[in-house]
């Protein structure tokens, strides 16, 4: 590893919400080890508590059974080292593009921050649109510029979740190769929720499968294959495969993922 | 493109004036037909004429400005005062429980029944005038700060606890903006219940200025005329108070005013 910082490691967490004064259970003794500067994708049908579980990373839920280390220290609350990047994009309405991506930069100067909104900009190819408003832009900018915001502040790990799921094919391609640049440039850990089985083969270095009620992770699958990948090679269709395989044994929906 | 925007907008002022101008002439021929002596309904033309002659006597302006004024200071008061008792009951549910049933008993009574009081406490002066424009705009801007201040999204809140941020930077980065709508909405009902309130203060606490005291005036002398000109005064310069009003709440929303950056 280049560097040692950013490991993450959920150990025999179980997390239950109350609803209606019954418990209700979401999440049911997840184990899973983040190493620091992988890439990791999770998978599994809606409501099976991806979110929960990117919720707990960041330090937003904290009632929950069993640990969650970044580090070896347990997570209390949300921290610089991790960034997010959440399924509604959340950007501030009130904000131009440019101070939301400049958000969380209150502590630099206003030429660093300057810099840092423009160079994530180009990155996401929104250069040129940091006075636009976000009503004035699509679901799928919006979500761009949502990771820009999330990366500007320079996070050791970053959680997406979902980030381009409004994004139309093309683009959506685009983004995965950007990420996947991004990623080995800056050498960070990603954590990713995605729906789409294409996307977490070519991005991750493991595919983490969950099922629902309650959620648990079902399988951990290992991508060894070279980078950049070839979406059409034997070994991508095998482990796309091997995970849709997965979706076919105990879900309710066998052929929500045969996409 | 542009003489197409200022014909649309010749049409709005048309199609508000046409109501007014109907109305008037409905009153003329309710005089024609002689259903009401001059005395109690003097002809459009008179009142015309008692315009004119207000207000080619600068002591009507004076008049005017001096009730501008005293809605200006208290409605000032009272916004400032509002919005941070909004705010503080917006923040602390503590504060809620100890303020908000106090407040909202207060608020049932009606401004008029306050002013025996404020006469005997502060005789007839100024400072009760003032104050009656604050309090009335005081509660719904009070009300506004407050549920604008609750309902800012959690998803919101959340954001600024990612990146750390707490008190007085939360308050200035999410809560204000993400209020501000309510706020705003708060600050033109205010003012609308300021303007109302003038006649009030002007007419129940004696003084020798502004257009309150002009209609009692002419309400002391019988001229209809007078009282009905005050009127239309009240009413016209509220209005071009409310649009005003509108205008930078507009602006606001837009985001323009409060998204430009240090
Ligand atoms: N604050 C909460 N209170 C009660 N139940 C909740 C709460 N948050 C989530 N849940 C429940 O937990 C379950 C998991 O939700 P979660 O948002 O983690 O799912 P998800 O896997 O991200 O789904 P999706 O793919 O649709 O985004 C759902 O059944 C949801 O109803
Ligand atoms: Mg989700």
């Amino acid at each position: 590893m280049p560097n040692n910082k950013g490991t993450l490691e959920i150990r025999s967490l179980s997390k239950s919400f109350i609803v209606d004064n019954n418990s209700l259970q979401i999440l049911n003794d997840i184990n899973l080890t983040v190493h620091s500067g992988a890439f990791v994708t999770i998978v599994g049908s809606s409501g099976c508590g991806k979110t929960t579980l990117l919720r707990i990373m960041l330090g937003l839920e904290n009632h929950y059974t069993g640990e969650a280390l970044i580090d070896g220290k347990q997570i209390i609350g949300p921290g610089s080292d991790r960034g997010i990047v959440f399924q509604d994009h959340r950007l501030l309405p009130w904000l131009t593009v440019g101070e939301n991506v400049a958000f969380g930069l209150d502590k630099l100067k206003r030429k660093e921050k300057k810099l840092l909104v423009d160079e994530h900009l180009k990155l996401v190819g929104l250069n040129g649109f940091e006075s636009a408003y976000p009503s004035q832009l699509s679901g799928g900018m919006a979500q761009r510029v949502a990771i820009a915001r999330a990366l500007a502040s320079k996070p050791e790990i970053l959680l997406l979740d979902e980030p381009l799921g409004a994004l139309d094919a093309l683009t959506r391609m685009y983004m995965q190769q950007e990420l996947e640049r991004l990623w080995l440039l800056e050498k960070i850990t990603m954590i990713m929720v995605t729906h789409d089985i294409d996307e977490a083969i070519y991005l991750s270095d493991k595919v983490v499968i969950m099922s629902s009620r309650p959620g648990v992770i079902k399988k951990i699958i290992d991508v060894p294959l070279s980078r950049p990948r070839n979406r059409a090679s034997s070994d991508f269709t095998r482990i796309k495969a091997e995970i849709l395989e997965e979706f076919h044994l105990g879900t309710e929906y066998p052929f929500a993922y045969a996409i | 493109m542009k003489r197409l925007a200022i014909s649309k907008k010749t049409k709005a002022i048309l199609g508000g004036i046409a109501f007014p101008i109907v109305l008037t002439g409905l009153w003329q021929l309710f005089i024609f037909a002689g259903f009401s002596s001059a005395r109690f309904l003097p002809p459009p033309f008179k009142v015309f004429q008692k315009f004119v002659i207000l207000f080619s006597d600068p002591a009507y302006s004076q008049h005017i400005a001096v009730s501008l004024q005293r809605v200006m200071i208290g409605f000032f008061i009272g916004t400032l005062a509002g919005f941070l008792f909004g705010l503080l009951m917006g923040l602390s549910k503590t504060a809620e429980k100890i303020f908000a049933p106090f407040f909202h008993a207060v608020r049932q009574v009606p401004m008029i029944g306050w002013i025996p009081l404020i006469i005997m406490w502060f005789g007839m002066n100024e400072l009760p005038r003032v104050l009656i424009i604050s309090v009335a705009a005081f509660y719904p801007i009070t009300l506004n700060t407050f549920s604008g201040v609750r309902n800012v999204p959690r998803e919101y809140l959340e954001l600024a606890s990612v990146y750390g941020f707490k008190g007085l930077t939360l308050i200035k980065k999410i809560i204000i903006p993400a209020a501000l709508p309510s706020i705003a909405t708060g600050i033109s009902l205010g003012l609308a219940m300021s303007w109302s309130v003038l006649m009030v203060a002007e007419i129940f606490i004696q003084t020798a200025f502004g257009v309150g005291t002009q209609i009692q005036k002419g309400r002391d002398r019988f001229d209809i005329a007078l009282v009905i000109a005050g009127i239309i005064t009240v009413g016209v310069l509220g209005y071009a108070m409310t649009v005003l009003v509108q205008k930078i709440v507009q602006a606001v929303e837009r985001g323009r005013v409060i998204s430009t950056e240090k």
